[in-house]
């Protein structure tokens, strides 16, 4: 009977800390609003010069190896390659179920400490690369209906000058330029050898800009997003660690270490962050549930 | 993702030639465009099939679009094949313009015929872009080697080749789909015009026939003059058969013009349009041929991306 008992006892107590930790929140907190949203996550070397430059490439396998462990579609979108390797900067577009709210914690500032490829003497740099993860929607069927901004809001230029143009020359000059008026937002796309696709992708990045800076407005003004919340407000901010040397991966925000690099850089192990951080705020969500 | 880091050292230097010809950051983007078409499925009429050959080509003036074999255009990516003219972005432009007034100008299903060809672009796309079975377009080209490619590029976008010779498709009815009969023939020949493979009246006229004055042209860039073909190109053919003696370029505007004026063909309804590719510098001057000879009205000047007056439109 007592052994019956210890053992309901330990059930119970499980199933009712899952029912607590994980059932309750979902239905104190509201469901997400941007679940069905993809993402653009935007890559750009920081201080560190070239080395920055190379560990933008690391950073972007690793994101790939994070979509491709759940199933997401990433695309390189357009990338700034510099000849001694790496990249300047670089647009991934990732595509899926959750991806920008799995995602959108990877805004803010990464930091990697290791000896560079290039660095003879054996020395330790630091150097950084800033990511901005943007809310990417898939239904941009009508994009003159969009109530982001309007096409008159939005200047289009196309690069360079073809000197005669049409039958004279054959060169490819694909870049286009846009400008929204509005808020001085630039978007230049230049990777496809279609303008037709250059103009496309340059209003898909517009229109990411454009409701990233809706969302953050948004928040600022419901007045929800406290200082526990890892905001998208602040992506000056450092967020995480790759240090090479002691094999360990550190993000800041919630004291969360991972101890084998190569698994999350190479492994897909960025998951594991993307899911605690998620977890975490779902935890500040019930919180501020409870508080008001 | 490819990257340019990593290359063998003789491709390396090919590359580095090629960023001294034609500036750093276009060569980077087309050696990315290059190594990404050899991670594509091959395609059918692209024979470079590693880096080295291609930057090879390219580093002797080929154009990228030929070494490739295919250009983007609109949504759609046709093939390209030498000497056939290389689709430009300035003709996308105007295409796609045209193709969100087409159906207001004139009820579906509309017939169009296109006069030079090529590649069969502009017609493609339109029917690419618009209502099936809206559009009935027929091309007509000089060049044997245009025409087939203008066949494999509506293979290839999945656009109808109705059989020649059979009743117009705008008339049979039986048509679900957009449809693209590219034709041989010369539109300065009056026996071709008479011979009854075309259906007039046709609702439109489109045409980017060649404008290029002799004297441009001994100046064209080298992957322009040597690689594409001169009958696409040369505005006033040294021909013995064209009655005219024009240097500006404008030899087809007069041949078009003075089709559209011919009673006996007939090659435009009353209330049609006609849209003209022009050459810089070019408009006012083929607007005051459709209206002199052609007495066009409405006539209309379109700007390309560039900001140069690219299309020259006119109704009947």
């Amino acid at each position: 009977m007592r052994a019956l008992a210890v053992e309901e006892h330990a059930s119970l107590t499980a199933r009712l800390l899952t029912l607590f930790d994980e059932t309750l929140p979902t239905l104190v907190v509201p469901p997400s609003s941007t679940a069905h949203l993809s993402a653009l996550v935007e890559l750009k070397s920081g201080v560190g010069g070239q080395e920055a430059s190379l560990f933008v490439a690391d950073l972007l396998r690793a994101y790939e190896c994070a979509a491709h462990k759940y199933g997401w579609k990433a695309t390189v979108m357009s990338s700034d390659t510099l000849d001694q390797g790496g990249f300047r900067d670089a647009i991934l577009e990732v595509k899926g179920e959750r991806v920008y709210d799995l995602m959108r914690w990877e805004s803010g500032v990464h930091r990697v400490q290791r000896i560079p490829l290039t660095e003879s003497s054996g020395r330790i740099h630091t150097s950084t690369v800033t990511v901005i993860v943007l809310p990417l929607s898939e239904d941009q069927s009508q994009p003159e209906k969009d109530d982001l901004f309007s096409m008159d809001e939005v200047k289009l230029e196309v690069m360079r000058s073809r000197g005669a143009g049409g039958q004279h020359v054959n060169k490819t000059e694909s870049a286009v330029r846009l400008t929204h008026i509005p808020s001085g937002i630039t978007v230049s796309m230049q990777d496809e050898r279609s303008q037709h696709q250059n103009r496309r992708r340059a209003f898909q990045i517009l229109r990411a800009r454009l409701m990233d800076r809706k969302m953050t407005q948004d928040v600022v003004e419901r007045r929800d997003a406290r200082r526990k919340l890892v905001s998208s407000a602040d992506r000056g901010e450092k967020i995480r660690t790759y240090n090479y040397p002691q094999d360990r991966v550190t993000d800041h925000r919630i004291g969360m270490s991972i101890m084998n690099l190569p698994a999350v850089m190479e492994g897909g192990g960025l998951c594991d962050f993307f899911e605690a951080l998620e977890h975490s705020h779902y935890h500040d969500c019930l919180e501020e549930v409870l508080n008001s | 993702m490819p990257a340019v880091p990593g290359l063998p050292a003789a491709t390396a230097r090919l590359f580095t030639l090629l960023k001294q010809l034609i500036g750093a950051q276009e060569a980077r983007n087309e050696i990315r465009w290059m190594q990404e078409a050899l991670t594509q499925p091959v395609a059918p009429f692209a024979d470079s099939t590693d880096l080295k050959t291609m930057l090879r080509r390219r580093l002797n003036g080929e154009p990228l679009q030929y070494i490739l074999g295919n250009q983007p255009f609109g949504p759609l990516n046709l093939l390209t094949r030498p000497p056939v003219l290389i689709p430009r972005p300035e003709t996308e432009d105007w295409t796609i313009r045209l193709s969100e007034r087409l159906l207001s100008w004139s009820e579906p299903p509309a017939s169009l015929l296109d006069l030079c060809t090529g590649s069969g672009c502009i017609p493609i796309l339109l029917c690419h872009l618009l209502p099936s079975g809206s559009l009935h377009a027929t091309g007509v080209d000089v060049s044997e080697i245009a025409v087939q490619l203008a066949r494999d590029n509506a293979a290839l976008c999945d656009i109808a080749v109705p059989p020649e010779g059979t009743a117009a498709p705008e008339r049979s009815g039986t048509w679900k789909r957009n449809t693209f009969l590219p034709l041989l023939g010369n539109i300065s020949d009056p026996a071709f015009m008479a011979a009854g493979g075309l259906r007039p009246p046709y609702d439109f006229i489109t045409s980017n026939p060649p404008y290029i004055t002799k004297r441009d042209y001994d100046s064209l860039p080298p992957s322009v003059r040597n690689w594409e073909d001169p009958r696409a190109l040369i505005g006033d053919p040294a021909d013995e058969t064209q009655s005219y003696r024009d240097t500006q370029g404008l030899t087809f505007y007069h041949t078009i013009a003075d089709l559209l004026a011919n009673p006996t063909i007939k090659l435009l309804r009353p209330d049609g349009r006609v849209v003209l590719e022009v050459g810089e510098g070019q408009a006012s001057a083929v607007a005051e041929i459709l209206d002199r000879k052609a007495h066009m009205k409405d006539i209309e000047i379109w700007k390309d991306p560039w900001d140069k007056e690219r299309t020259v439109v006119g109704r009947t």
